[in-house]
């Protein structure tokens, strides 16, 4: 499997997403082909490489939480409004994000991945970015099918 | 002639030691009874999807046995989170190794950890003590110092064990953290092990703690 961060496919359509929401942040997470953790595969407007080693367990953290539940999820003023420690969202930490918006991406109607989009300040997503993000993690489980299905 | 402790630093050990008992017996729990009643129902689920010639329930038993292997993994990374168990079996070091591990994979912080010198085997309160010490400092880093890299290392002399945590990270001013509780937590465990524990801070060259610890 080639890695994902080199198709270009996967970073055109996260710097237009990037560009289209007016967002600082933009990253892809997909869990891992063997066991039940995600990692962050992608990333635009990073501040540093701390993503790449990052690994979040399955129900942790934003990508985990999605994944476990197959559910958007939002956050607009971290650490303000989190249920939980701090330390439970490393991307947060590491980005020095304070808000975010992400979505689930399906593969075969089973959550595995993450499309999430970020600020570095406090800020309610609009529905029109709600509606962007989505429509990019779209575009991204049609580019990613073949990679993923064929593991 | 060694001083006697006062009657609050009796209460603070008591408590601490306390907490660290009671810590280590829910790790244990965790891992040792909880943990294994689901291996053990694990296999048995494995043993009827295997047995069984119905598909549904065949891929209906898979996904439930692949649910039960990720509530194993996750019992048994809070039980070595809690309390790991080669702080007790192994010592301090590997303790600190593994702990580093799961960290850098955490929060992707980079650590560099150097011991120089023969390790000496501490008593479990002493090992404890250092180990929550680096915990808190490594969390702090996550936290606050915006930084990727971080070194750590330890000088084991004749006399005593000496350790430094460097972060490079965007450091605080001193004063305004004087009296922040994981602060006086990390000084107040290196005092009652008859060690001391010494903060310093520069803001854009980032934060140093020292610590040191007679045998």
């Amino acid at each position: 499997m080639s890695e994902i961060k080199e198709l270009q496919a996967v970073s055109n359509v996260c710097n237009q997403l990037k560009k289209a929401a007016g967002c600082e942040f933009v990253a892809l997470a997909l869990q891992n082909e063997a066991g039940p953790d995600v990692r962050w595969h992608f990333a635009a407007g990073n501040l540093n490489d701390k993503y790449k080693r990052i690994t979040v367990r399955f129900g942790k953290g934003i990508a985990g939480k999605i994944i476990s539940s197959g559910s958007p999820m939002e956050m607009v003023d971290f650490p303000n409004d989190i249920i939980g420690k701090i330390t439970d969202h490393p991307i947060m930490l590491a980005e020095k994000l304070v808000s975010t918006y992400a979505v689930p991406l399906f593969f075969n109607a089973v959550p595995k991945g993450v499309l999430l989009i970020g600020n570095r300040e406090k800020h309610i997503f609009s529905e029109r970015s709600h509606e962007l993000v989505k429509e990019s993690a779209h575009l991204l489980e049609q580019i990613l099918k073949s990679h993923i299905l064929r593991l | 002639m060694m001083e006697q402790p006062t009657n609050n630093q009796q209460i603070s050990s008591y408590i601490i030691h306390s907490q660290e008992e009671e810590i280590k017996r829910i790790s244990q729990e965790l891992h040792e009874g909880v943990g294994q009643n689901l291996y053990s129902i694990l296999t048995g689920l494995q043993f009827v999807q295997s047995s069984t010639k119905q598909q549904h329930l065949k891929n209906y038993l898979h996904e439930m046995t692949e649910l039960l292997e990720k509530n194993i993994q996750e019992i048994r990374l809070l039980s070595v989170e809690l309390h790991p168990p080669t702080l007790t079996t192994l010592g301090l070091l590997p303790a600190i190794k593994s702990y580093i591990k799961l960290y850098t994979s955490t929060f992707g912080i980079l650590v560099d950890l150097n011991s120089t010198g023969e390790e000496r085997q501490l008593p479990e309160r002493h090992r404890i003590a250092v180990f929550r010490v680096c915990q808190e400092a490594l969390t702090n880093i996550a936290k606050y110092a915006d930084t990727s890299e971080v070194k750590i290392d330890f000088y084991w002399g004749e006399y005593e064990l000496n350790m430094c945590i460097c972060d490079f990270g965007q450091g605080f001013k001193a004063e305004e953290t004087d009296n922040t509780l994981g602060i006086s937590a990390m000084k107040e465990r290196m005092h009652l092990t008859g060690g001391t524990c010494d903060i310093s801070s520069t803001i854009g060259e980032g934060t140093t703690i020292e610590i040191s610890l007679p045998y």
